[in-house]
C-alpha cells in the first residue's frame, strides 16, 4: 500500500499551469493584465480561480460583472468536469501554459451548467461520488457514511487536503476480494466529437470465468475505436489492480505519442476518466 | 385519523388497483394542504400491508426499461399525450421526450425576470381593467396567461439501474428558466420534501445523451416509494408498468401529468 501511497500523492497533487486572459469583449476601465495559476487536476474550474475573478473585477466596473465563466479557443468549458478532464480534452496537444480566457458576460445558457456559488459545486461533487459507488458498492458505503464523513471528503478537495481526503476516500475505495470486489469499475470516456458527451457503461471488474479484467480489456469491448492497432500491446499487458486504486492508471499507461489517442484523468481516485480526443486517420 | 382513513380503504383491496387508489387518495389528501410527513405514513402503510415477503427489486435492467417504455408510448399514442421516443444512433440507447406548453400567471415571470417582462405575454392595460372589475373567481379565469414550455425526458441510468427524468423549461421566445424559477414552479407540497439533501434534490445536470444543461430530479429517492408499490404488486401476484408507477409519481412533482389512464390501461412486459 506504500507504494500506492506515492501514486496516489503524485494523482492528487498533479498540476496544470494556466494563463487566464480576459476576453476583449469584455469592457474595463484599465488594462487586464493575465493571470497566471496552477491548476490542480482533480478539481473543478470554478472552486480554484476565485483569485482570478478578483483580479479581473479590480479592473471593470462593478455592475458588469456576472456570473464567470470560461472558454478555449471558442469553446466554453464545462466547470463541473475535473481540470485535467478539461486539459486532456481540449488542450493536451498544444504548449503550456494552457490559455483560457475568461468571460462575465453573455453566459452560454445552453452550454453550460450555472455555478452561482461553492454548495452547487459541492452538491455535482458528491453526486458524482454517490454515482461511483453506486456501481461498486450499489451505494452502501457512501450511504452507511455519516454526513461529517460526506463533509470531509468535500473539504479535503476544497482546501487540498490529501490525508483528510483520503481518510474517508479509502472507505470508497474497499475493494472486498470474497465479494468479487467492485461490483462495476465506475468510468467515462469523454469524447470532443458529436453530442453525446461521454459514454458510460456498466463493465465488471472480473470475467464470468473469473479473471481480473484490465484496461485495455475494457477498451478492447467497449470503445474497440479508440484503440490504436499499435497501441494495442501495451494497454491489454497493463493490470489492473483495483486495491491498487485506479489512480494508478495515470502513472502506468505510457505517455501519449502520435498516434495515440489515449490520456488518463484519474478524478479524486474513485471514478476515472478516460479522455479520447479523436485524431483524423 | 387520516391513517385510520387510510388503512381502512387498504383493508377492503384485493387487486392492484389499490396501488393507485391509495396513491390518487394519499395525492388528494396531499393536495388539500396536509403535512408532507403524509408519503412517509404511505409508505409505512405500504410496507405494513407487504408483510414478510420476499421484497421485490427496486431495480429495472436497461432492456425491461425500454420495453416498458414502449408499451407507455402505445398508450400515449391512443390517447395523444404527446410522448415520442429518441433513439440515439448507432445504438440501442434511447429516451422517451415530451414537449408541454404550461400556463401560469404573469406574476410568476415578473417577479423573477424584471427586464424580460416587455416581450413576454402579458396583458395589456385595457384588458387588465376589465379582468379587475370581475369577481375574484371569474377573475382567475379571465386572466391571461404567460407560457412557459417544458420539456421532459425520460432516461435509463444505469448506474443506479432506475429512470431517471430530466426537464429543460423556458419561456416561449426561448430564454431558459433558472432554477429559481423552476423551484417556484415546484408543487408547494414537494419543495419541503425535495429541500432534505444538497444532492438529492432538483439540481441543474447536463444532459448525459446530449451534453446540454437540463434539470434533474435526483434519483436516489427513488428507491424509496417503488419498493413498497413493487412489493405489493408482488405481494398480488401481480406485474406493473414500472416507468408508468415511477413516472405517476416524481412527474406531478414538476408539473408532469400523468393520466390515471396510464396505471389502468398499459400492462407490464413480458
Amino acid at each position: 500500500m506504500a507504494d500506492d501511497k506515492d501514486v496516489l500523492r503524485d494523482v492528487w497533487f498533479g498540476r496544470i499551469p494556466a494563463c487566464f486572459t480576459l476576453s476583449p469583449e469584455e469592457t474595463t476601465e484599465r488594462e487586464a493584465e493575465p493571470y497566471y495559476l496552477l491548476l490542480p487536476r482533480v478539481s473543478y474550474l470554478t472552486l480554484v480561480t476565485d483569485k482570478v475573478k478578483k483580479h479581473f473585477l479590480r479592473v471593470m466596473k462593478a455592475e458588469d460583472s456576472t456570473e464567470m465563466w470560461f472558454e478555449y479557443e471558442g469553446t466554453p468549458l464545462k466547470w463541473h468536469y475535473p481540470i485535467g478532464v478539461l486539459f486532456d480534452l481540449h488542450a493536451s496537444n498544444t504548449a503550456l501554459p494552457w490559455n483560457v480566457t475568461v468571460h462575465f458576460k453573455n453566459f452560454p445558457e445552453h452550454d453550460l451548467l450555472h455555478c452561482t456559488s461553492n454548495s452547487v459545486i459541492e452538491a455535482h461533487f458528491m453526486s458524482c461520488i454517490k454515482e461511483a459507488d453506486a456501481l461498486k458498492h450499489k451505494g452502501q458505503v457512501i450511504n452507511d457514511m455519516q454526513k461529517k464523513d460526506h463533509k470531509q471528503l468535500w473539504m479535503g478537495l476544497q482546501n487540498d487536503k490529501f490525508d483528510q481526503f483520503w481518510a474517508m476516500n479509502r472507505k470508497l475505495m474497499e475493494y472486498p476480494t470474497d465479494e468479487g470486489g467492485f461490483r462495476y469499475i465506475p468510468f467515462r470516456m469523454y469524447q470532443t466529437m458529436g453530442e453525446r458527451p461521454f459514454i458510460q457503461k456498466l463493465f465488471r471488474p472480473v470475467s464470468p470465468e473469473g479473471h481480473t479484467l484490465t484496461l485495455g480489456d475494457l477498451l478492447k469491448e467497449l470503445f474497440p475505436a479508440a484503440i490504436c492497432a499499435e497501441e494495442n500491446p501495451r494497454p491489454a499487458a497493463l493490470h489492473v489492480n483495483p486495491r491498487c486504486e485506479w489512480g494508478n492508471l495515470q502513472l502506468a499507461l505510457p505517455p501519449p505519442s502520435p498516434p495515440a489517442c489515449l490520456t488518463t484523468q484519474p478524478v479524486t481516485g474513485t471514478e476515472i476518466s478516460l479522455s479520447v480526443p479523436v485524431l483524423p486517420w | 385519523m387520516l391513517i385510520c382513513a387510510v388503512v381502512l380503504e387498504l383493508s377492503s383491496i384485493k387487486t392492484p388497483q389499490h396501488v393507485k387508489r391509495t396513491r390518487d387518495l394519499v395525492q388528494a389528501k396531499v393536495s388539500g394542504g396536509c403535512p408532507h410527513k403524509l408519503r412517509g405514513q404511505y409508505n409505512e402503510i405500504m410496507m405494513f400491508m407487504a408483510g414478510e415477503r420476499n421484497p421485490a427489486s427496486c431495480y429495472l435492467d436497461e432492456r425491461t426499461f425500454r420495453l416498458c417504455c414502449q408499451l407507455f408510448l402505445q398508450h400515449s399514442e391512443t390517447i395523444q399525450d404527446g410522448w415520442s421516443w429518441e433513439q440515439i444512433k448507432g445504438t440501442d440507447e434511447g429516451f422517451m421526450k415530451k414537449t408541454v406548453l404550461m400556463p401560469v400567471k404573469p406574476s410568476f415571470l415578473h417577479k423573477q425576470h424584471e427586464c424580460s417582462m416587455q416581450d413576454e405575454n402579458m396583458v395589456t392595460d385595457d384588458v387588465q381593467a376589465n379582468v379587475e372589475d370581475e369577481t375574484a373567481g371569474v377573475q382567475a379565469v379571465c386572466e391571461i396567461h404567460a407560457v412557459l414550455r417544458y420539456e421532459y425526458h425520460v432516461l435509463y441510468s444505469c448506474s443506479y439501474q432506475i429512470p431517471v427524468l430530466y426537464f429543460r423549461a423556458s419561456t416561449l421566445d426561448g430564454r431558459p428558466l433558472s432554477l429559481e424559477e423552476v423551484w417556484s414552479n415546484v408543487h408547494p407540497n414537494y419543495r419541503q420534501r425535495l429541500q432534505q439533501g444538497p444532492w438529492d434534490t432538483l439540481t441543474q445536470q447536463e444532459h448525459p445523451l446530449l451534453g446540454q444543461p437540463f434539470f434533474m430530479l435526483h434519483p436516489c429517492r427513488t428507491e424509496e416509494f417503488m419498493k413498497p408499490a413493487l412489493d405489493l404488486a408482488q405481494a398480488e401476484n401481480k406485474r406493473m408498468n414500472y416507468v408508468v408507477t415511477w413516472l405517476s409519481v416524481v412527474g406531478p412533482v414538476v408539473r408532469l401529468d400523468v393520466p390515471l389512464s396510464y396505471s389502468t390501461e398499459v400492462s407490464a412486459p413480458d
